[in-house]
């Protein structure tokens, strides 16, 4: 937990953003504060030659520690076991440029901040450069760094990183420092093992839980089952009976039971007596929610961010409309970390331990629920049980807060299982109606979608939603940007629908519903037309050729209208999010009615990779992460609450369903794109396609457990 | 007063008689390598072995344990993370977000142990341990590569 202490002189580097490098580089600075705050992160180069980079990045998984690292040893000039990762504290170098926060989302890890470390580290390649020429008495461009140390190769001479940091550190630092080619790259670009991957193999990774502290104690929510609903009021006595409870604290939305242990914690939490106030959706179900779904599809009003052409003109000119209705359930996150803080308060300062996603939003509620500024709370950045866009909620940081001010002990607060499904922010339930408009010769001259559902950003990000005119991104995302060409008309509706439950990130967002709903209906219009559902979407991207390498590489990869063992079918689907395109293919049978995904096919592009292993992880994460929504996953209402409370109930793929995943990366030299979300949204289609190939039966609602196949 | 055997060691405690192993080891022993997921033995995350056999110590109360079982958690898998189970899963970046890992691991040593040579099919239908990241194609090429097999999977 600790931050490495440094021996003698440090070079802290700070790191322009590449978007803001003013035209006349303003007077350089060393400690951290540069130019209107523009700055992104820090690198620390010790005496004895070890780099520590301060990152933005919770690691949750996905693997970005290493590929800083990797980046940083690349620019830098030495080896990537000098480097070491640290998670810094909320501060300008370390936001993210236009919002201004400290946070770890929308698939940013390296397509936002790749570019920053790497000027940062050949900012400091520069002024290391520079402090060995002088020393020498030879000019910088006959010097090398490399492997942790400058060379003279003329001379032979070389001198150690760590013996040029206090010369270098008095240098300014360049705003815009020479980088190296992509040419020159030795360590990015290549598989490199991750950092985090020992400790977890025998147990000793430090996750949110398991901060430990001097005198702490350990407390256990209890939260309400119906959603939102109020604390109305609670019997403590049951909870203090219980052996090792120390004391009953009211939080926001709930209670907490504190002890001198979890189990005692969780036994309290049980026996609280606990009455909520009623709330006027304590008889919804899931059926009330479906009803305001299809209702909103229904209704006149919905916002169109897209209108391209003249939908109706060219609807009353087809020859063919074709349409249909889609619809998924409420999904949860369920990372395997339930969630948990553990906040310590000293006096008029804090400090919290989270897995959490947003560093800036811990400290600023810690702050406000301590009365005290967010400067003085020291955030710590644990690794994370899973994120999936869960921790980017932080509600978990004031209610730790509050605990641990009651006690008077520092406190770690954990959410049960339970709670964490009744009460976890879902990705919104959501229907879709769509038409598209073939002329006789079956080619599409038009496509029109509603999409209705819960807005995330009004539950994420409220203050935007306050112009009426802003229309959320994740309502059509991946729709109203589409590389689609759908010929003389396109137009996109939005109908929000506000309902109970708090509506969040889930994996993809609003793609993860769009990728099922649009990719789906591509193959029935496909169908509808006479054509294969590939020569359909070559048709609609033939003016792409970016996204078209990308749908005939998983197409041939994938062996697509190659001869199939018998009984086997495949299906396709192709979605862009987070600046990467995505293709996959998946092989599927079905025996006595039951689903078999055997192999799954996927071509990505990301425009350029740092670590080609983490990719193909996250890809093979990202196909059973998908799988499992479609297959299982559904949270469903039944007066006012979830129906499901654990694992049990909440069916979550396992190993014996996991598919080969075969993965094709493709370097197309564009912007970076993110690589933990984008190969969700393909996933459920094309499995759905196969399984029309393979039965004719069209699924349009999921998951499709529950649905007989045969 | 409870007395166990954990990693080769007889330990003696104070605990409720009702506490879950799991607890036990996370808060009494110090051993937080097991993890908490579910409390009900639906995930897996807090697999250890008993006398060798895979068991989820979440819900198991401490009372049914004596010193003479041979608990054996994460942290005592082997002296030096030698274990070929540990070993694959260095080579193959197994883990991801690592949180069901432990007892991922624990489940895959206890298959090696009766089944030295599992098929996939047999590795699909004895780990049942879940893993939201999704790591299961590497789950099961780590165990074959610990068993000196070689599968499709990956």
């Amino acid at each position: 937990m600790e931050r490495r202490a440094f021996l003698t002189a440090t070079l802290l580097v700070p790191v322009a953003a590449l978007a803001q490098a003013p035209a006349a580089p303003p007077p350089p600075t060393i400690a951290g504060q540069g130019a209107n705050g523009a700055l992104s992160a820090f690198l620390r180069i010790a005496a004895d030659g070890s780099v520590t980079l301060l990152t933005t990045t919770s690691e949750l998984g996905q693997g970005t520690h290493t590929a800083h690292a990797q980046i940083v040893a690349d620019e830098l000039g030495c080896a990537l076991s000098a480097v070491r990762v640290e998670v810094g504290q909320p501060e300008p170098a370390l936001r993210l440029a236009g919002v201004n926060e400290m946070y770890t989302g929308a698939s940013f890890g390296i397509r936002a901040w790749a570019p920053r470390l790497r000027r940062g580290a050949a900012a400091a390649r520069t002024v290391l450069v520079q402090a060995a020429a002088s020393r020498l008495g030879v000019p910088e461009a006959e010097l090398v760094a490399t492997e942790g140390q400058v060379r003279h190769a003329a001379s032979g001479r070389s001198i150690p990183f760590g013996e040029l940091v206090e010369a270098a550190s008095r240098l300014p630092l360049p705003e815009m420092p020479a980088m190296k080619a992509a040419s020159e790259r030795r360590i990015s670009g290549s598989s490199a093992p991750r950092f985090d991957i020992p400790a977890k193999t025998r147990g000793a990774a430090t996750y949110g839980v398991d901060v430990r502290l001097p005198g702490m104690l350990f407390a256990v929510a209890r939260l309400p089952e119906v959603f939102g609903a109020e604390l109305d009021s609670f019997d403590a006595a049951p909870a203090m009976a219980i052996p090792g409870v120390v004391r009953v604290v009211p939080i926001p939305r709930g209670v907490a039971v504190a002890a001198n242990s979890t189990w005692a914690a969780m036994r309290g939490a049980e026996a609280l007596v606990v009455r909520w106030k009623a709330t006027p959706h304590d008889g919804l179900d899931s059926a009330g929610v479906s009803a305001r779904l299809h209702a909103a599809l229904a209704q006149p009003e919905a916002q169109r961010p897209k209108n391209d052409g003249d939908w109706e003109a060219v609807r009353a000119a087809a020859a063919r409309v074709v349409s249909a209705t889609y619809e998924v359930p409420y999904l949860a996150h369920a990372p395997m970390e339930t969630e948990n803080a553990t906040v310590r308060i000293n006096g008029d300062r804090a400090e919290i331990w989270a897995p959490t996603q947003h560093q800036d939003w811990c400290v600023r509620d810690v702050g406000q629920a301590l009365g005290i500024p967010p400067a003085n709370v020291t955030m710590h950045s644990t690794l994370a049980g899973g994120g999936f866009g869960r921790r980017l909620h932080v509600e978990i940081a004031t209610q730790a807060a509050v605990v641990a001010r009651a006690t008077g002990r520092p406190t770690q607060l954990l959410w049960r299982r339970e709670d964490e499904f009744a009460q976890g922010y879902y990705r919104p339930a959501f229907a879709a109606r769509m038409e598209a408009a073939l002329d006789a010769q079956g080619r599409v001259t038009g496509f029109a979608i509603r999409g209705a559902g819960g807005s995330v950003m009004a539950d994420y990000r409220p203050a935007l939603m306050r112009n009426p005119a802003f229309v959320d991104p994740f309502a059509l995302q991946s729709v109203a940007d589409t590389r689609y060409r759908f010929g003389q008309a396109f137009r996109a509706e939005y109908a929000r629908v506000d309902l109970p439950p708090k509506n969040w990130l889930w994996r993809s967002v609003g793609s993860s519903q769009y990728g099922f709903f649009v990719e789906s209906f591509l193959d029935e219009v496909a169908h509808a037309a006479g054509k294969d559902p590939l020569a359909l979407r070559r048709e609609l991207l033939a003016h792409d050729a970016r996204a078209l390498t990308v749908l005939n590489t998983a197409a041939e990869r994938g062996g697509w209208g190659t001869p199939l063992p018998a009984g086997r079918h495949r299906g396709i689907a192709y979605m862009e999010a987070y600046g990467s395109l995505c293709a996959e293919v998946a092989e599927i049978s079905i025996t006595s009615g039951e689903l078999r995904v055997h192999k799954v096919t996927v071509a990505f592009d990301c425009g350029d990779v740092v670590n080609p292993d983490t990719v193909a992880a996250q890809i093979q994460g990202s196909v059973v992460w998908g799988l499992s929504s479609m297959k299982h996953e559904k949270i469903t209402l039944k007066n006012g609450r979830a129906e499901q409370r654990n694992f049990d109930s909440y069916r979550v793929a396992r190993i014996d369903e996991a598919p080969v995943v075969e993965t094709h990366i493709i370097r197309s030299g564009q912007p970076l794109g993110g690589v933990g979300e984008p190969a969700v949204p393909p996933l459920a289609p094309a499995v759905c396609n196969a399984i029309f190939a393979a039965t004719g039966r069209r699924i349009r609602q999921l998951p499709l457990e529950g649905q007989p196949l045969s | 007063m409870a007395k166990l055997n954990v990693n080769g060691r007889v330990v003696e405690f104070t605990v409720e008689d009702d506490t879950p192993l799991l607890w036990v080891l996370r808060e009494h022993l110090d051993l937080t390598g097991t993890k908490y997921g579910c409390g009900i033995s639906a995930c897996g995350a807090c697999t250890v072995h008993v006398d060798g056999v895979a068991m989820r110590s979440c819900s198991q109360p401490v009372s049914a344990f004596n010193e003479g079982q041979k608990i054996v958690t994460i942290e005592g898998l082997s002296p030096d993370s030698s274990h070929p189970i540990q070993q694959a899963w260095l080579a193959l970046d197994v883990p991801q977000c690592g949180f069901c890992q432990s007892g991922m691991i624990m489940a895959a040593a206890a298959l090696l142990a009766v089944t030295p040579r599992p098929t996939e099919a047999q590795i699909r239908e004895e780990v049942t341990n879940i893993c939201r990241c999704g790591t299961y194609n590497r789950v099961i090429a780590g165990i074959q590569r610990a068993a000196g097999t070689t599968g499709a999977a990956g």
